[in-house]
């Protein structure tokens, strides 16, 4: 009797520890449980037509962070250019497609296409592509922190190619009237219908990763990550690999910018900073490091935290995107000290 | 750095037609218009003066701790900014007043806390065995907290600036004053001949009558609030870098596998100053109060701003004083033994982490001083940190990383280069070709025009 309390008491006082070990153990699981609630939570509280908003906003940033993550996570480079990508997807889309509407800038004829949806998608990703594939080939002869510095570069020639290309792009104003999807004439103006479509779009970008991190392609991809140079004494050439990932995930990338563009139905340069990328970058690390679970579940916290910090009393509407960045800041600074490899990462930085 | 390929003789030719290319261009440019190509020249050395400034602190940094410090551009825009706090009443109207108490007091921690460390490190040691280390702590919190409250109240009175600061100015002048004296004596033999504690003693109290002049003149003239509001933003940008190393940079280094982790986190920095300096000063820009120098000059057919010689000149004295700093003090000498082997040096006997930590207080200093001349030149926004921190990058991976002549060098190139670059096309292309001529560089050069031995 006496044994079996003490038992008990013994027991009973390891459980703080106990559940710590657990907590970092089975970080992942736990943070599921934790984000997936939350996200239940709010989108019950608040209502069916926030809930459709919110998926679709999580999908697109789901995909971009899948995206980056085959760059970051599994091949180690880091990247801060997606955001150009994201935004020559939603650009194209929106030059192909928007409406006959708003046909002069300042006295000069813009063309007008026109385009359906479907049609400009194919077009919006291949460009991607071949812009990745020109940008990648002076690229992926770098890594590690150079590889910074030019994506870096990247990303604010993007930017810039936005505001000032003018002909194109309208400049800071944007394009607008960026029609719904439509295929065989019926058009997807129902917003859960559009979620589907997403949705969809994000299963096939999900399936995708999941196909090359689990090949034999992925595995020289995590091998670069580790040791470049042993990877090439093998025979690899890595820049070719780290081309190839490159050019597959800025297609990604540009999948989901399509997707924003025709979502939101305009798009101008202010999308497309270079904070946004930062801040995919801390999405994909905060989710976790070569983990694609990881990566829809930072794009989803990422969602909530958004969302989320616009019902704290007391803050200024103003100040919501600052609090927002402050805190990821604060994540970012906070995981590097003690756990590299963001939630359910299997990469350690 | 070694971990790029040097480049094969294919590339290298590709490399030298390249370049041939674009002098036959500039060249075809300037024979055309010359005037136009001094106007271009004289406005690249100006901005080139600002890169070379981010390059010099930043190649220091970098070549001492080998990561990139991303905190670094927040140092510039903390600069840029913090004149702008002190001197707000003299370009906006009543109405807005950026004073915050929460900034100030938060401030006047990150300066009590950098005091605290600096004497704890310098005299603990030395003090331990003569008093109880009880009173020695509770000596150098006080002054600590001394530091603290002085620097709040400097932030909360900006329009008794130039009254306030006198104590820090008679600091920094006698520190600056002593210190030269001292150096000038040892070098023409008053040092070495037993008499060298009365050559401290001397340079000490020259020093002090010099600064407290210094002082007590700054303090007669309100003019002077502005360049003294220079002084200060450029040793708070300072302190809060030495305090971020101290802090926080210094435990992740403890575990940190890799350069990309330092850069993750100092992103996160980056972040996070960048949202506070939209949350207190607003996201639009600002001007900051006209200094000296708006006189129009002419040479040739080419005019400019006084103020653009003053850049220039300053550029050229931070490469004098980091080069002395490094080359020729006995301090240079250890930061040099760190950026070589930091374990090494650690095994030898230096303090590497007080070391670094000043390391950082310099570096900053260099990127919120150009942040200053940037923001006296055209105006200050919270996302100037960012593009400052590129240019000043960009501008050391040309010169050269972890070399001060291949910095203030590739400062100047990056500046001239992106002028003569957008002659043709329009302005706002500017940062394009910056980034053009790096991924060049990175290609062709990736050690840069003069690459460290």
């Amino acid at each position: 009797m006496q044994i079996r309390q003490q038992a008990i008491s013994r027991a009973l006082s390891q459980l703080p520890q106990a559940l710590l070990l657990s907590l970092r153990n089975h970080l992942e699981i736990w943070a599921t449980v934790v984000v997936v609630l939350a996200a239940a939570s709010f989108m019950l509280s608040r209502g069916t037509g926030f809930s459709i908003t919110l998926m679709t906003v999580f999908a697109i940033w789901a995909m971009l962070a899948v995206s980056l993550n085959l760059v970051l996570g599994y091949t180690g480079l880091l990247s801060v250019g997606h955001v150009g990508f994201y935004g020559i997807g939603a650009y194209t889309v929106a030059a192909l497609t928007a409406n006959p509407r708003q046909e002069l800038l300042e006295g000069e004829i813009i063309q007008i296409f026109a385009w359906p949806f479907f049609a400009a998608l194919p077009v919006a990703v291949a460009l991607c592509g071949v812009v990745a594939f020109v940008v990648g080939v002076a690229f992926s002869r770098f890594r590690d922190d150079v590889y910074v510095l030019v994506s870096f570069g990247f990303a604010i020639i993007a930017y810039n190619v936005f505001v000032n290309w003018q002909w194109v792009t309208r400049g800071p104003f944007g394009i607008h009237q960026i029609p719904k999807p439509a295929i065989f004439g019926y058009t997807i103006n129902d917003d859960l219908e559009f979620l589907v479509l997403t949705l969809a779009f994000l299963a096939i970008v999900v399936g995708i990763s999941w196909l090359i991190v689990t090949s034999s392609f992925g595995r020289v991809l995590k091998a670069v990550r580790e040791d470049e140079d042993a990877i090439e004494v093998f025979g690899y050439r890595s820049s070719r690999y780290k081309l190839a990932i490159w050019v597959i995930s800025a297609m990604m990338a540009g999948l989901a910018g399509a997707m924003l563009a025709t979502y939101t139905s305009f798009v101008d340069p202010n999308s497309f900073i270079l904070l946004e990328s930062i801040l995919l970058v801390a999405i994909v690390i905060l989710g976790g490091l070569a983990s694609i679970w990881g990566s829809l579940l930072g794009a989803l916290a990422f969602v909530l935290l958004e969302e989320g910090v616009r019902f704290v009393p007391f803050l200024p509407p103003e100040h919501v995107g600052q609090v927002r960045q402050i805190i990821l800041g604060t994540l970012l600074v906070l995981l590097m000290l003690f756990r590299p490899q963001g939630v359910a990462g299997r990469f350690k930085l | 750095m070694d971990i790029l390929s040097r480049p094969g003789r294919p590339t290298l030719i590709l490399a030298i037609a390249l370049t041939l290319l674009a002098v036959a261009y500039i060249g075809w440019k300037v024979t055309e218009s010359p005037d136009q190509a001094l106007q271009f020249t004289i406005t690249g050395l100006n901005v080139g003066a600002v890169y070379a400034l981010l390059a010099l602190g930043f190649t220091l940094v970098y070549s001492t701790v080998w990561f990139f410090d991303l905190y670094y551009g927040a140092a510039a825009a903390i600069g840029a900014y913090f004149v702008f706090y002190l001197r707000a009443g003299q370009t906006t109207d009543a109405s807005y007043d950026p004073a915050n108490i929460g900034l100030n007091i938060a401030l006047g921690a990150v300066v009590a806390g950098v005091t605290a460390w600096a004497l704890h490190t310098a005299f603990f040691e030395r003090m331990q065995g003569r008093y109880p280390p009880l009173l020695v702590r509770a000596a150098y919190l006080l002054i600590a907290v001394g530091a603290g409250g002085y620097t709040t109240i400097l932030l909360l009175y900006p329009d008794n600036l130039h009254q306030i600061a006198a104590p820090l100015i008679t600091l920094i002048s006698t520190a600056v004053i002593g210190t030269v004296l001292y150096w000038a004596l040892g070098r023409f033999g008053f040092g070495s001949t037993g008499s060298s504690r009365l050559v401290t003693i001397f340079s000490a109290v020259i020093g002090l009558v010099a600064g407290a002049t210094a002082a007590i003149a700054l303090a007669q003239t309100p003019e002077s609030r502005l360049y003294i509001s220079w002084l200060v933003s450029c040793l708070l940008a300072g302190a809060v870098s030495l305090a971020l190393y101290r802090g926080l940079y210094a435990f992740i280094l403890l575990r940190a596998r890799s350069t990309l982790i330092m850069l993750v986190a100092t992103l996160g920095v980056l972040l996070t100053i960048t949202a506070i300096l939209v949350m207190v000063f607003s996201n639009t820009t600002h001007p900051l109060p006209a200094s000296f120098g708006n006189n129009l000059l002419t040479l040739g057919g080419a005019t400019f701003k006084e103020f653009a010689l003053f850049a220039i000149g300053s550029a050229f004295l931070g490469f004098a004083i980091l080069w002395l700093l490094i080359r020729k003090s006995p301090l240079g000498k250890v930061i040099r033994a760190i950026g070589d082997d930091e374990q090494v040096a650690r095994v030898v006997g230096i303090n590497t982490t007080a070391i670094i930590a000043i390391v950082f207080f310099i570096g900053a200093m260099y990127a919120a001083f150009a942040g200053i001349l940037t923001g006296q030149d055209i105006a200050i926004q919270p996302r100037m940190g960012l593009e400052l921190l590129l240019k000043g990058w960009i501008a050391s991976v040309v010169g050269g990383i972890g070399n001060l002549y291949g910095a203030i060098l590739g400062g100047f190139l990056l500046g001239v280069v992106e002028q003569f670059g957008i002659w043709d096309i329009a302005g706002e292309w500017q940062d394009g070709v910056a980034l053009i001529l790096l991924i060049v560089f990175l290609s062709f050069w990736p050690r840069g025009i003069i690459p460290r031995r």
